[in-house]
């Protein structure tokens, strides 16, 4: 018997527990570190990277394949400009996730309208 | 070279400078000493088993307790794994719990070593790009693998969005396969470029403030860049767990597309 309340006050306790979890602490502060990214310079690193990423890609492949192929120039120019395409893509899908995960913040003024057109 | 100018300490990029403690030989090369690749237990892997040393000691003394009402120690180490798996429930779906420890251990490994770069004297092992490629590499690699290992040739449809016309897939599909291999670049360079300019700016300011006190006249104006320094610490640390924290996010986003490789 004794036994038998002991391990219910546990189960109780249990979901308690789970219900208080539910969407605070962690979920909270991980938005709040989410947001935090998301202001000025981490915003504007995350934008630049994906787009130079592309870029150097796009460049090293063509210039991997005019050297397999003998076909110096065009392979580069043509996969550069694939690479500035699929910059230009990689920059959309991040400032999607970015809106996506948090919406625009009021401090950054008029600019924050520029993200809406996606 | 002229290497007292290199050891200088007021110069910033000091700070990176790897040092071998124990060298254990080399291995390739024509047999003559510098040919081959050197293997040396250098600075940088000292602070990489201290990392690592430091976040397996925490977790295990911390939950080995295993109390129902968790300590103080044991509470800390539950909220960074419902932080993660918050993380990677919200991101990659219940499936992606497989990869949880992945996560995991990035996230640690990542947050740790930022962690530790920002003491006076510490190795900042993320500020090296060996190994945040060597990191965004292993990400690569497991979604590639898991990808191709779930759903088979179907994972490539990752780089065919469906209902557009052919003739613009022959464009679409190289702008896709191109997105798609910049990912492990964009992040390794994230990473690596947060730390090392973080670093640098600190280390010039440290720099500018000691030729200033030695200045004479002009001492008093040291005070500028050392507030600036404390700023920028502060800035540091915040940036150090972001980052962290954006690595381990792009890494679930990534899982994501293993699984689901459909847009």
């Amino acid at each position: 018997m004794a036994r038998d309340k002991r391990s219910l006050r546990t189960s109780d306790l249990a979901s308690r527990i789970s219900k208080a979890k539910g969407k605070r602490g962690a979920v909270r502060f991980a938005d709040k570190v989410r947001r935090n990214e998301m202001s000025g310079v981490g915003r504007a690193y995350r934008l630049a990277t994906e787009f130079i990423a592309a870029i150097i890609v796009g460049a090293f492949l063509g210039w991997g394949i005019d050297s397999l192929l003998g076909t110096m120039p065009f392979g580069l120019i043509t996969l550069l400009l694939i690479g500035f395409a699929a910059g230009v893509v990689n920059v959309v899908r991040a400032a999607r996730d970015i809106n996506a995960a948090a919406p625009i913040p009021d401090q950054t003024g008029p600019m924050a309208d520029d993200d809406e057109d996606d | 070279m002229a290497k007292d100018v290199i050891k200088n300490p007021i110069d910033p990029i000091y700070q990176f400078e790897i040092t071998n403690y124990y060298t254990f030989g080399e291995i390739g090369g024509d047999g003559g000493a510098g040919t081959g690749i050197e293997f040396a237990f250098t600075n940088s892997a000292l602070f990489m088993v201290l990392t690592v040393g430091l976040i397996a000691s925490f977790l295990i003394l911390s939950t080995r307790g295993r109390g129902l009402v968790p300590g103080r120690m044991q509470l800390l180490s539950e909220i960074t794994y419902e932080f993660v798996a918050n993380m990677v429930r919200t991101n990659a779906g219940t499936e992606g719990m497989k990869f949880f420890p992945f996560v995991f251990s990035l996230f640690m490994f990542i947050l740790v070593a930022n962690m530790f770069g920002m003491f006076p004297y510490f190795f900042t092992v993320t500020s090296q790009i060996v190994i945040t490629a060597a990191l965004a590499l292993l990400v690569f690699g497991v979604v590639v693998v898991y990808g191709f290992y779930r759903n088979g040739l179907k994972f490539l449809g990752l780089f065919v969005p469906k209902g557009i016309h052919w003739v613009i897939l022959l464009l679409v599909t190289p702008i896709e396969i191109i997105s798609f291999l910049s990912r492990p670049l964009s992040l390794s360079l994230r990473l690596f470029g947060n730390m090392l300019a973080g670093h640098i700016v600190i280390k010039v300011f440290g720099g500018m403030t000691v030729a200033l006190l030695s200045a004479g006249f002009w001492a008093p104006v040291a005070i500028l860049p050392f507030v600036m320094i404390i700023a920028m610490t502060g800035l540091e640390f915040l940036v150090s767990a972001l980052q962290a924290f954006v690595f381990a996010v792009l890494t679930c986003i990534y899982i994501n597309d293993a699984i689901h490789p459909s847009h």
